[in-house]
């Protein structure tokens, strides 16, 4: 081969090379304003409660030096220790009750019944309403008098007992959270091709075992998604918490989640370097937990 | 000549004098200040009832006219007051005068938020006597004043008249704990289903009332120890947790009512124990519910607490002179007066008479010790309130509780 053949051969390579780090350019430039937002949102504010946690730190700003003394005091906080039980034990309950709600309704409106597009949007309305004023209704209707006791005939205050606070809120946001769950599914379950359905119907599976055999296993990438965002969700919930307990967490720190607490260090107790470093813990909690989930749920998705 | 040019001198001499007199003089106003004051002062308190606001407004009217040159801009807080204001400091934008409860004050004043006002009393020989003593030692931090109390409440004990009639209880004959549970007894027989004798609030902000009416302590005097896990507070307590044990009371939760006020209102209880904040809430939600107020019950002593909020001024204040004036005004006597004439609140100043009603409330001064702790003790009332609800629900002793909350609150005081 000539030189001159060799140059021109080499020359759609050249430009193919050229090619491409300009395409790269141009998608980078696209994510350019994103993620400068979202250093600016995001990094920076993680990267500054990283360094705020290091110090006493008040209002106007550094008290004193205190290094991992914060993250060391942690680790012996009572409190703290309840509230990230409570927010284990909410994240837990409402994860696996959203999730079964969710799918249970997006399995019933997938399927060829009458007035279907308005009980797809009846389901997913409490996801769009306020939960502070759904928390408030709930007040009323879960109270001692409240409506729900009047129909099931308990008597109690489900909202003012420490046995049964909890628990109200995971049913409150499980219905909250279920409408948001079934669209998900709605969009996994479309995904599934029509033709297993057909062979399973060919092969004389039931509606129970075709859920069980096909349905199920195939939306595992959505069980992935759902179970992650339910998870994060679970462990950042405050509003909630906040109003059934008017802020305090009670009765008898039953709703002291960890934003919570986070939440009443900082702004009662003027501990912001304390509560930074409660939200790096809680961080690192999330982190840790969502990357379990990825190695257990995630691993066939990936595949 | 020479006298000439000495009649010149002494002229202008003269003339300068007067025009400095004069000048000095229009800088002094009526009320003795020492500097004018002027532009815009921004004024920032939590949200106020309809009936509140009225008031604050026919006040600041008041003070614009005493003041034509200072505009002051009202900027309520609405939600949760004490996370905004911090938000405001943190930023170096808070309002220049603003609303501090004597709960959060210590926190406020050790973070260096608050302006001592000593320097500006003094200059406009502003006089802080005539405010009750336990009060102003609440806004009062290594002997300098940061904040004057614009009003007060002690607690009182409320009882649902009619009700105390069917049964054949005099309120009067209620003075102490036995009088209380054998009134309550009585009442047990007439009240309807669904309720109780007495709405007991499961907080501190009201058992700590019975602590000290027992001879009981939170903190030693000074406030460097706590001394809560005692025999006179495990008997105060030991009361008012058997109180709900026995049946003869219960909680907000348990009655369907945010707090006992309500309770009162919509009969759920017949006797509660609450302050001055009551009066407007019952005579605008439940004008028909008839009660009488008399002076906290007593153990072996007059024992309550006084919950105060003051007008004090930020370090960081755009306008310090006009803020100064502002305070002045609002916790002086014409101000006090005015904000104080509907009953909406009472007066923090002894030379300003409350409205006729509020004598059982006035008797209790003296006796009334400002619910104020030490600095980052918030944490501390959770845990005690947290504690004192486990009592309640059956899951803890009374011995636990105190032992749990003295060593929370000897953890923070030695941090």
């Amino acid at each position: 081969m000539s030189a001159t053949a060799a140059a021109r051969e080499d020359r759609p390579g050249r430009g193919f090379g050229s090619e491409r780090v300009r395409e790269a350019l141009v998608g980078y430039l696209f994510i350019a304003a994103p993620m400068v937002l979202y250093g600016i949102l995001f990094f920076y504010p993680i990267g500054y409660a990283l360094y705020i946690s290091r110090y006493d730190w008040g209002v106007l700003g550094k008290i004193d030096t205190v290094g991992f003394g914060n993250y060391r005091e942690l680790l012996h906080d009572h409190r703290f220790g309840i509230a990230v039980k409570n927010g284990l034990k909410f994240t837990l309950a409402f994860t696996i009750c959203s999730m079964a709600l969710g799918l249970f309704v997006a399995v019933v409106v997938n399927n060829a019944i009458r007035f279907r597009g308005f009980f797809r949007s009846a389901y997913y309305f409490p996801s769009i309403a306020s939960s502070a004023a759904i928390t408030a209704v709930a007040l009323f209707i879960l109270s001692a008098d409240g409506l729900f006791n009047q129909i099931t005939g308990f008597d109690r205050a489900w909202f003012g007992e420490s046995g049964t606070a909890l628990w109200a809120l995971v049913g409150l946001n499980s219905w909250t959270t279920s409408g948001m769950v079934m669209l998900f599914y709605l969009a996994y379950l479309q995904s599934i091709p029509t033709d297993v359905y057909e062979a399973a119907a060919i092969d004389g599976a039931g509606a129970w075992r075709t859920f069980w055999k096909i349905t199920f296993p195939l939306l595992r990438p959505g069980h992935f998604f759902v179970s992650t965002l339910l998870v994060i969700g679970g462990l950042k919930m405050f509003d909630q918490a906040f109003i059934a307990s008017g802020g305090s967490g009670g009765p008898n720190n039953s709703t002291l989640v960890p934003v919570l607490y986070l939440y009443r260090v900082a702004f009662y107790d003027v501990r912001f370097g304390y509560a930074a470093s409660v939200g790096i813990a809680l961080m690192l909690i999330i982190f840790g937990l969502t990357l379990l989930q990825r190695l257990t749920f995630g691993r066939t998705d990936a595949n | 000549m020479r006298a000439r040019r000495l009649f010149v001198v002494l002229t202008c001499s003269v003339l300068v004098a007067a025009v400095f007199a004069a000048t000095s003089l229009g800088r002094s106003d009526k009320n003795g200040s020492t500097t004018a004051a002027s532009g815009t002062v921004v004024l920032s308190g939590w949200g106020a009832s309809p009936d509140e606001l009225k008031l604050l407004k026919q006040v600041l009217r008041g003070f614009s006219k005493t003041y034509p040159n200072i505009h002051v801009d009202y900027q309520p807080i609405t939600g949760d007051y004490v996370p905004a204001m911090l938000a405001k400091f943190a930023a170096r934008k808070p309002a220049d005068v603003f609303y501090v409860d004597s709960n959060v004050f210590l926190d406020w004043v050790t973070q260096g938020l608050l302006e001592p006002l000593d320097s500006y009393a003094q200059q406009s020989k502003f006089s802080s006597k005539p405010f009750y003593p336990s009060l102003l030692n609440g806004f009062k931090y290594k002997g300098k004043i940061y904040g004057y109390p614009k009003d007060w409440s002690p607690l009182a004990m409320e009882v649902n008249t009619d009700l105390a009639a069917k049964a054949g209880v005099k309120p009067a004959s209620i003075t102490n704990w036995a009088t209380l549970t054998a009134a309550a007894r009585k009442l047990r027989g007439v009240m309807p289903s669904g309720s109780k004798p007495i709405c007991l609030s499961p907080s501190w902000d009201r058992a700590l009332a019975f602590v000290y009416q027992n001879g009981g302590t939170f903190l030693n005097a000074t406030k460097t120890k706590s001394t809560v896990n005692s025999p006179a507070a495990a008997a105060a307590l030991n009361y008012y947790v058997g109180l709900i044990k026995q049946g003869l009371a219960d909680i907000p939760a348990k009655l369907s009512v945010g707090w006992c006020g309500e309770a009162l209102g919509k009969q759920k209880a017949a006797i509660i124990f609450e302050g001055n904040w009551l009066f407007p809430f019952m005579t605008s939600t439940f004008p028909s519910v008839h009660f009488s107020t008399q002076r906290m019950i007593m153990q072996k002593q007059h024992g309550n607490l006084a919950f105060t909020v003051s007008y004090s001024m930020a370090k960081d204040a755009q306008n310090k002179p006009a803020a100064w004036q502002l305070i002045r005004y609002l916790v002086g006597r014409p101000g006090m007066a005015t904000w104080t004439s509907k009953g909406l609140a009472l007066p923090s100043r002894s030379d300003v008479k409350p409205v006729a009603g509020r004598a059982s409330f006035l008797a209790d001064a003296p006796a009334a010790r400002p619910w104020q702790f030490a600095p980052r003790f918030s944490q501390v009332i959770d845990t005690a309130n947290n504690e004192l609800s486990a009592v309640i629900e059956g899951k803890e002793s009374v011995a636990q509780m105190l032992q749990k909350v003295e060593s929370t609150a000897n953890d923070t005081l030695s941090k």
